[in-house]
């Protein structure tokens, strides 16, 4: 509200009042707006962490109405330069509003959840008491699924670089008119759900089946136990299976943003760049890649931040050492029923990330993500 | 102005040239078609009985289970039954020979929907622990916990009492089960089957006989070990094989080398993975050398892959129990009475053993079976003899405090 330019009195803004006269909210329509915003989040976060119940809610709800219905009601009476310096706030208005209600409102409620203590161990509800115990227990008791999560993720996004670069560069600048079809193809897999296609990993590298009986017959189980690939003559339930499936679930997510940057670059800078007697390896080393490099840090958030709290591929593909942190917190949800230190676990997990990804994105110091 | 013409394009409006009367026409059109699609969808639904069983057990919802109803879509209470019980625990339909639910259909003429989504005690507590514990109902009428659950839900408060009255059949319960120590008013459950939690291996993968649990920790079988995440047979098949008395136990320090052993044992590999009732396709399929598993599933194994045997190990194995109970608020009370006295019935339990192969908890069983099978009613494993319930031992009541610390060491090893 600071940043606002306010014009003085007396200006001609109310132009439909038709007396001249301009009132208060005439004058400072950016307050309205702001205000309006304001109130109506705060009070739905009140109702949706259940601060407010019963009569309460009602009011707040009818209170965040009116804030609503005040918000058009100058707009539509206030004149065209009313409008214009309320527009930002009306557009923010509908998204604001339900990120208050479904990702603020759950998001206080986990806060509020983390701090909190069972009273007994099949209760339904935790009483809040500044419990900060239960940071100390997921830190100490869930170290190693926290390290496996990130390493098991780093891994898997590394490998989507390296499989997902030259692929979306093939497709971006020799596609030619078969790109969008190519690009549809990497799309496809996707049209089957998640689930369903770690299962299927999980029969294709079954103990008896085609993978694991091509490389028994080849003779290579030996060298892949050595380097820790495989487990003994095993493929299924190791952590390369594990990370398998996370490279094969998330490379999409890294070769579309890539492929997205790729396929802006101008090619006549590289015939720029190759008329001044450079080789087509540096003209990639100095041009396309560093404008290609936007692309490679929204994949890499895109697949690292799910990869480390997924739970689904160990599951399926790994064993009870493979464990990650996103199993650990859904089995303190949904079978130990702990919701305090389930929540405790989950702040401390966005805590680690949000970390990891600020320090990385000033490494990479990109201005633009697209 | 004149009246705007539909098929004159408007300047103004494009290359669309849809007008104010065209755009209304159709916005009218599909509010009716999709104000009316509830309708249709829901006459078209009907009645559905599937017992295909969830299989994705951990990763949340499976078909029908801990949503909050007030009330079942049969209406009246009487007209239709819902069990969800354990998978492979029931007669199907097949081979000429009609399944127990369907005899059950017509025998009554009660629509009962029956499936299998109950894979592992702890899972499905932790559904319906919000549900119940709220004070809402969830959508099955009868569910098959074992013992100690069934202790537990009692304990709560979250069964109903099973109207006795109407269960005339419920005096055909053998002795030995009457009022049991999960359920000393005997008020609240009926036994469904009982059996013995033991050592299930594939012969083509271990390639010799095994005998004993030692042969779990075997490091020739690394990797190819599967144990359940039942904490009571896990546990107390690895205590009775160290020596430790399970049917007296009181504390958790008597049972900490178990779990030592245990924990050792996952740290070096030997464990493939735990898993619910879902270790029977690894186990036929060879992913699995061996397992912790329950006597009658193997058995049922074994009729499509004779490699597939199961033993109770020498040091000993668990007995165990599950028994229908009525969440609390089921609906059709009636109906799961009727269900309850016909699979009381001597001539009906028969049918239900011969096939799932678990000991029945109905008396005069065994002779019904010796009349459609004269081999199965000798086998020990269902009509146990004095040597096997010998062997065989029921894991002790632990108090709410020990079950925990009981519960947490189990799951610091298992599931986190």
């Amino acid at each position: 509200m600071t940043a606002t330019i306010e014009t003085e009195p007396g200006t001609p803004r109310a132009r439909s009042s038709g007396t001249g006269r301009t009132s208060w909210w005439q004058r400072h329509p950016q307050r309205i707006g702001l205000g309006s915003l304001i109130l109506s989040g705060v009070l739905l976060i009140a109702v949706g962490t259940g601060l407010l119940d019963g009569p309460l809610a009602i009011a707040a709800l009818f209170v965040v109405l009116v804030a609503i219905v005040a918000l058009i009601m100058v707009a539509v009476m206030g004149g065209l330069e009313t409008r214009r310096a309320l527009a930002p706030y009306g557009l923010l208005n509908p998204g604001m509003l339900w990120l208050a209600l479904f990702y603020l409102a759950p998001l206080f409620t986990l806060l509020r959840n983390s701090l909190s203590t069972l009273p007994s161990r099949f209760a339904i509800d935790a009483k809040f008491d500044w419990n900060f115990g239960n940071y100390a227990d997921a830190f100490t008791d869930f170290q190693d699924q926290f390290i496996r999560a990130f390493l098991y993720a780093g891994i898997a996004t590394v490998l989507t670089i390296a499989i997902g670069y030259p692929l979306a560069y093939v497709i971006a600048f020799r596609g030619g008119k078969y790109r969008n079809f190519l690009i549809g193809l990497v799309i496809i897999p996707f049209f089957t759900s998640y689930l369903i296609r770690t299962i299927a990993w999980q029969s294709m590298l079954a103990d008896q089946g085609a993978v694991t009986s091509f490389l028994r017959t080849i003779h290579v189980t030996g060298f892949l136990d050595t380097i820790g690939i495989m487990d003994g003559d095993k493929l299924l339930n190791t952590p390369a299976a594990v990370i398998g499936g996370l490279t094969y679930n998330f490379l999409p997510f890294m070769i579309l943003p890539i492929y997205v940057s790729l396929e802006k670059i101008d090619v006549h800078l590289v015939e720029a760049a190759k008329d001044l007697y450079s080789t087509s390896v540096s003209a990639f080393r100095k041009i396309v890649f560093p404008l290609s490099l936007p692309g490679v840090f929204a994949g890499t958030l895109l697949t690292f931040i799910p990869a480390s709290g997924d739970f689904v591929n160990q599951l399926y593909l790994g064993n009870p050492n493979t464990t990650m942190i996103g199993n650990s917190i859904q089995d303190q949800f949904l079978v130990q029923n702990n919701v305090p230190l389930a929540s405790a676990m989950s702040f401390v997990l966005m805590a680690i990330i949000t970390v990891f990804v600020l320090i990385y994105s000033r490494f990479f110091g990109t201005d633009d993500l697209v | 102005m004149t009246t705007p013409n539909p098929r004159v394009p408007n300047p103004f409006l494009g290359a669309s040239s849809l007008s104010r009367r065209q755009l209304i026409k159709r916005a009218g059109v599909l509010g009716a078609a999709g104000l009316s699609l509830p309708a249709f969808l829901a006459a078209c639904g009907g009645s559905s009985d599937d017992d295909a069983s969830s299989g994705t057990s951990a990763t949340g919802s499976s078909p029908g289970t801990a949503a909050a109803s007030g009330s079942s879509p049969g209406g009246g209470g009487g007209d239709s039954l819902y069990f969800e019980n354990w998978p492979a625990y029931i007669d199907p339909t097949e081979d000429g020979l009609t399944g127990t639910v369907d005899r059950f259909v017509a025998a009554t003429g009660i629509d009962m929907k029956y499936t299998e989504a109950y894979n592992d005690n702890n899972e499905y507590f932790a559904k319906i622990q919000p549900v119940l514990g709220n004070g809402d109902t969830i959508d099955p009428d009868i569910i098959a916990p074992t013992s100690w659950l069934t202790g537990r839900l009692i304990q709560l408060g979250w069964l109903d009492k099973l109207p006795l009255d109407l269960i005339p059949n419920a005096a055909n319960l053998r002795p030995d089960l009457v009022k049991p120590t999960w359920d000393p008013t005997g008020e609240y459950s009926l036994p469904w089957q009982t059996g013995f939690g033991g050592i299930a291996y594939n012969l083509d993968v271990t390639g010799r006989e095994l005998t004993s649990a030692d042969d779990l920790f075997d490091p020739e079988f690394k990797g190819k070990i599967g144990m359940l995440l039942e904490m009571r047979d896990t546990m107390g098949i690895i205590m009775l094989s160290l020596g430790i008395d399970i049917s007296t136990l009181t504390d958790f320090a008597t049972a900490e080398p178990a779990f030592a052993k245990l924990e050792q044992a996952k740290n070096d590999g030997q464990i493939r993975r735990f898993t619910g009732n879902d270790y029977m396709n690894d186990l036929s399929t060879g992913n699995f050398a061996a397992c912790v598993g329950w006597s009658g599933d193997v058995v049922q194994l074994a009729r499509d892959n004779p490699a597939v045997k199961f033993i109770i190990p020498e040091q000993g194995g668990t007995a165990w129990a599950d028994a229908m109970v009525l969440p609390k608020g089921a609906v059709n009370r009636d109906a799961a009475a009727k269900w309850m006295d016909f699979v009381y019935d001597p001539v009906q339990a028969a049918q239900i053993t011969a096939w799932v192969q678990y000991i029945s908890p109905v008396a005069g069983v065994q002779e019904e079976v010796a009349k459609l099978d004269p081999d199965l009613a000798e086998n020990p494993l269902l009509f146990p003899d004095e040597e096997t319930i010998a062997r065989t031992h029921i894991f002790a009541n632990l108090s709410e405090e020990v079950e925990a610390e009981y519960d947490a060491a189990f799951s610091a090893i298992t599931g986190a």
